[in-house]
């Protein structure tokens, strides 16, 4: 079990030392039982932090923020950042070294094992328990979850509410650390794409039908591109949120800027939305389904990123964020590559 | 108008307004929406609330103005498109919502007059459903001149009594709707208004959050405006833009011209909602952000929400539906900014 | 009696080898079905899968992206990198239940016009029978 004063210890300690600006971790929510990111400056604040199975969040989202944020500081504070992360957040941090978007001594890593589990899936828990007001849920040493509700605490076995992508998850422990809490359990993983070979299964008209129903409810509010770390482009090229105009930008270029897509949620502009993302992030998503969280229309859009990297292994055998040193996926490439698809 | 209208009875009611075009809540999985309704069996008036409030209905998404083609002898075609005219009804409206939409009135049908929403909103009732409990955990109507059984913005309100509901016409347009359905109403018994009277003022307690003094937190926005409160509110914003797109009040929007096709070359004038948390959204042409950063856009959302529109309309801009509570992925919560606020300094 | 149905395919052609290919079997008039747009892009590696998607959001019936064979790039890697890209675009499009057969990839040197006709003569048999492209199309 992370034993959670351990954690706090740690936190405290490493702040004290001025070798952090703050460390970015969870604390409880003021909603629901669902935690919210923390920012802790002060050695005292520690206190709020909590580790429980609702910590969902990826937290290496706030490092990419900070690294475009303190550009525009006037004297910025170079010191590293402290965050917790999860196996799959550390992944995360493995691909901003690798792709450079960080040097090692930006982060302090505190890492935590989910050990024989992993975190809820909050719509399953909300459903499990049948609308019942969730007050907080806790690890168990057994595998379990404890729920305390409004009547009281429930034991829950962990696979029944467990986050999709923790069944199929690779990264229990985090795989780059500079502490860690937790123990390494290693855990079988038979099936690490069952969910894009459900879909791969159904005949060619039904995913299509799939495809097109889920993405029809798009409203393109991007909250899926905000909330995940890798996308971090100033300027997003399927569609500018950002589009880096100066000073000397003359008209002629601002009138010719390309349009890929237009901003009305349309089916086809919403899936060259999709599918472009998906593939900007092949080779680079480490499943951490915050994208599939946050979707106010409940899209599944983790299933379209997953079969990249299900494409990633088969085709090339290539693993994401593991090895911070290895070449990417798209500029890189092996003689054996596949060609049987070309003429 | 005071009516009971037996649950059973609902359906074949609906049936009567076959010249209307009916919107009611659908149940998707685990959420609700609002959806054109063929069929009657559809609807799941037993719902909490939508993850999209009725605006989408009122005021869509994505809305033509103008279609432009050039045509055979190659001159230059303009035609302008009004929304269809064609009486319709949204079902199952909880009051945070329909204030909303009385709220957005003052912007868009006030001083300055918007065709295409006024023309929506006209030709549109809006009948609700009074809340028995909260439909959500963040639910705080009452903290802000709201109520679960306000009839603002109502053509009939209607309030479930267990096996029937108790149907109040608040409106013209309501009277109509009820009266094509005559024979399935009866009048209220003692016992039915009684049984309001106590449904009402028991939703009232039930509200879980509130925000207290609220009428304190205009003026203190006012002063806070160069405070680095807000920096500190907005270090875990993610600028996902789901609040304002949620929102009921929420109504910017951005138009554009779309051309979809080339030759023959067609397109089309093209008006769909924006969105205040978009670092794009005040990128003036020069390339000045007035709001570059996170903590200015989060700070123009509760103030627009809670100083500016009071100052401007004399109501608060927020209806309580909590919303923006429920489904921020970082949990910013707006009644605890709001109740740091009132006591910051 | 109805217009027999004209498939429109986008290449992207590599300049170097796929486009010269394609001049070759003009110049050499070689017949070959002409409904072909062809785009002339520097190096089969610059295909953007914006490119791809773009082209069949805007009505395109088929997608061709030719560049050099391997070994013989012009820029020594952009078509392996290609190679490995396409592949991805290409398991997505079927993965969303898009005609695979829709979406080629060849690999056509500045001596190959002959190869380029036949290519583009099978595309057009293949596209023939499965009508116009409507799914990521944008309705005008």
């Amino acid at each position: 079990m992370v034993k959670l004063e351990d954690l706090k210890k740690e936190a405290q300690r490493i702040l004290k030392s001025g070798k952090v600006k703050y460390i970015i971790g969870y604390a409880e929510g003021t909603n629901s039982f669902m935690p919210v990111p923390v920012f802790i400056k002060d050695p005292e604040g520690v206190e709020k932090l909590i580790w429980n199975p609702a910590c969902v969040h990826n937290l290496t989202k706030f490092i990419v923020d900070e690294k475009k944020r303190i550009k525009q500081d006037k004297n910025p504070d170079e010191r590293a950042i402290g965050i917790i992360v999860k196996g799959c957040d550390s992944r995360a941090i493995n691909v901003l070294l690798q792709e450079k978007y960080i040097d090692r001594e930006d982060v302090y890593l505190m890492g935590v094992s989910c050990e024989q589990t992993g975190v809820v899936d909050e719509k399953k828990l909300t459903k499990k328990l049948k609308g019942e007001s969730i007050d907080h849920v806790d690890f168990e040493d057994d595998g379990n979850f404890v729920v305390t509700t409004e009547k009281g605490k429930t034991k829950i076995p962990a696979e029944e509410v467990l986050a999709d992508r923790c069944i199929e998850c690779k990264a229990n422990f985090p795989v780059i650390f500079d502490i860690v809490f937790g123990e390494k359990i290693k855990k079988r993983v038979d099936e690490p794409f069952r969910s894009v070979e459900k879909i791969e299964s159904l005949p060619k008209k039904d995913r299509w039908k799939f495809w097109e129903e889920e993405l029809s409810k798009c409203i393109r509010c991007y909250a899926c591109r905000s909330v995940c770390p890798m996308c971090y482009c100033d300027e997003c090229v399927v569609d500018t949120i950002s589009f880096a105009v100066e000073p000397d930008t003359t008209a002629e270029e601002k009138a010719q800027k390309i349009k890929w897509i237009e901003k009305s949620p349309d089916l086809s502009e919403n899936i060259v939305y999709h599918l472009t993302r998906a593939i900007h992030l092949a080779g680079r998503c480490i499943d951490c389904g915050e994208c599939e969280r946050v979707c106010p229309l409940e899209i599944p859009i983790r299933f379209l990123n997953k079969k990249m990297e299900k494409e990633a292994k088969d085709l090339f055998d290539y693993e994401v964020g593991f090895d911070p040193d290895q070449p990417s996926l798209v500029s890189s490439f092996k003689d054996e590559d596949p060609e049987d698809f070309i003429r | 108008m005071e009516k009971i209208l037996q649950k059973k009875s609902f359906p074949k009611w609906l049936e009567k307004l076959e010249a209307y075009e009916i919107y009611a809540p659908v149940k998707n999985d685990s959420s609700w929406s609002y959806e054109a309704i063929n069929n009657p069996s559809d609807i799941d008036l037993d719902f909490p609330n939508t993850v999209q409030a009725p605006k989408t209905i009122i005021n869509p998404q994505r809305e033509i103005f103008l279609e432009f083609c050039r045509s055979e002898d190659n001159t230059l075609e303009i035609h302008e498109v009004l929304p269809e005219e064609k009486p319709g009804v949204i079902f199952g409206v909880r009051p945070c919502d329909a204030k909303a939409l009385t709220l957005t009135d003052l912007v868009c049908s006030g001083d300055v007059k918007d065709e295409y929403y006024g023309r929506r909103r006209r030709q549109t009732a809006i009948v609700g459903l009074s809340c028995n409990t909260p439909p959500s955990p963040n639910c705080f109507c009452v903290s802000v001149d709201g109520s679960p059984h306000s009839e603002e913005g109502f053509d009939i309100l209607m309030t479930d009594l267990g096996d029937r509901y108790f149907v109040k016409s608040l409106t013209k347009k309501g009277k109509e709707l009820i009266d094509l359905g005559k024979t399935l109403f009866t009048a209220p018994k003692e016992s039915d208004k009684k049984e309001l009277k106590k449904v009402h003022t028991e939703s009232e307690k039930k509200l879980k959050r509130q925000i207290r003094d609220v009428e304190k937190i205009p003026p203190k926005l006012k002063e806070m405006f160069e405070s680095s409160f807000w920096d500190e509110e907005a270090m875990s914003c993610l600028r996902c833009g789901i609040c304002t797109y949620l929102c009921p009040t929420c109504h910017c929007f951005d138009i554009f011209d779309e051309v979809t096709s080339v030759a023959p070359f067609k397109g089309y004038r093209v008006r769909t909602w924006d969105n205040c948390q978009f670092p794009d959204f005040t990128m003036h042409s020069s390339g000045h952000n007035p709001r570059p950063d996170k903590a200015s856009r989060l700070r123009q959302r509760i103030m627009h929400k809670y100083q500016y529109f009071v100052e401007r309309y004399g109501h608060y801009q927020c209806t309580g539906c909590g919303r923006c509570v429920s489904r921020c992925p970082v949990g910013i919560d707006i009644i605890e900014v709001l109740n740091k606020v009132r006591d910051y300094g | 009696m109805a217009e027999e149905f004209e498939p429109k395919i986008v290449a992207f052609l590599c300049k170097w080898c796929s486009s010269a290919g394609s001049d070759l079997a003009g110049v050499s008039r070689m017949e070959y079905p002409p409904n072909v747009i062809p785009i002339q892009v520097m190096c089969s590696g610059s295909v953007s899968p914006l490119y791809i998607l773009s082209a069949f959001k805007k009505g395109a019936d088929g997608v061709l992206v030719s560049g050099c064979h391997p070994g013989d790039c012009h820029y020594i890697k952009g078509n392996f990198y290609a190679r490995r890209r396409i592949a991805l675009v290409k398991e997505l499009l079927e993965y969303m239940g898009f005609d695979p057969e829709r979406f080629q990839m060849s690999w056509v040197s500045a001596a190959e016009g002959l190869k380029y006709t036949e290519i583009i003569k099978d595309f057009v048999n293949t596209l023939k029978p499965l009508g116009p492209q409507t799914k990521l199309r944008r309705n005008p």
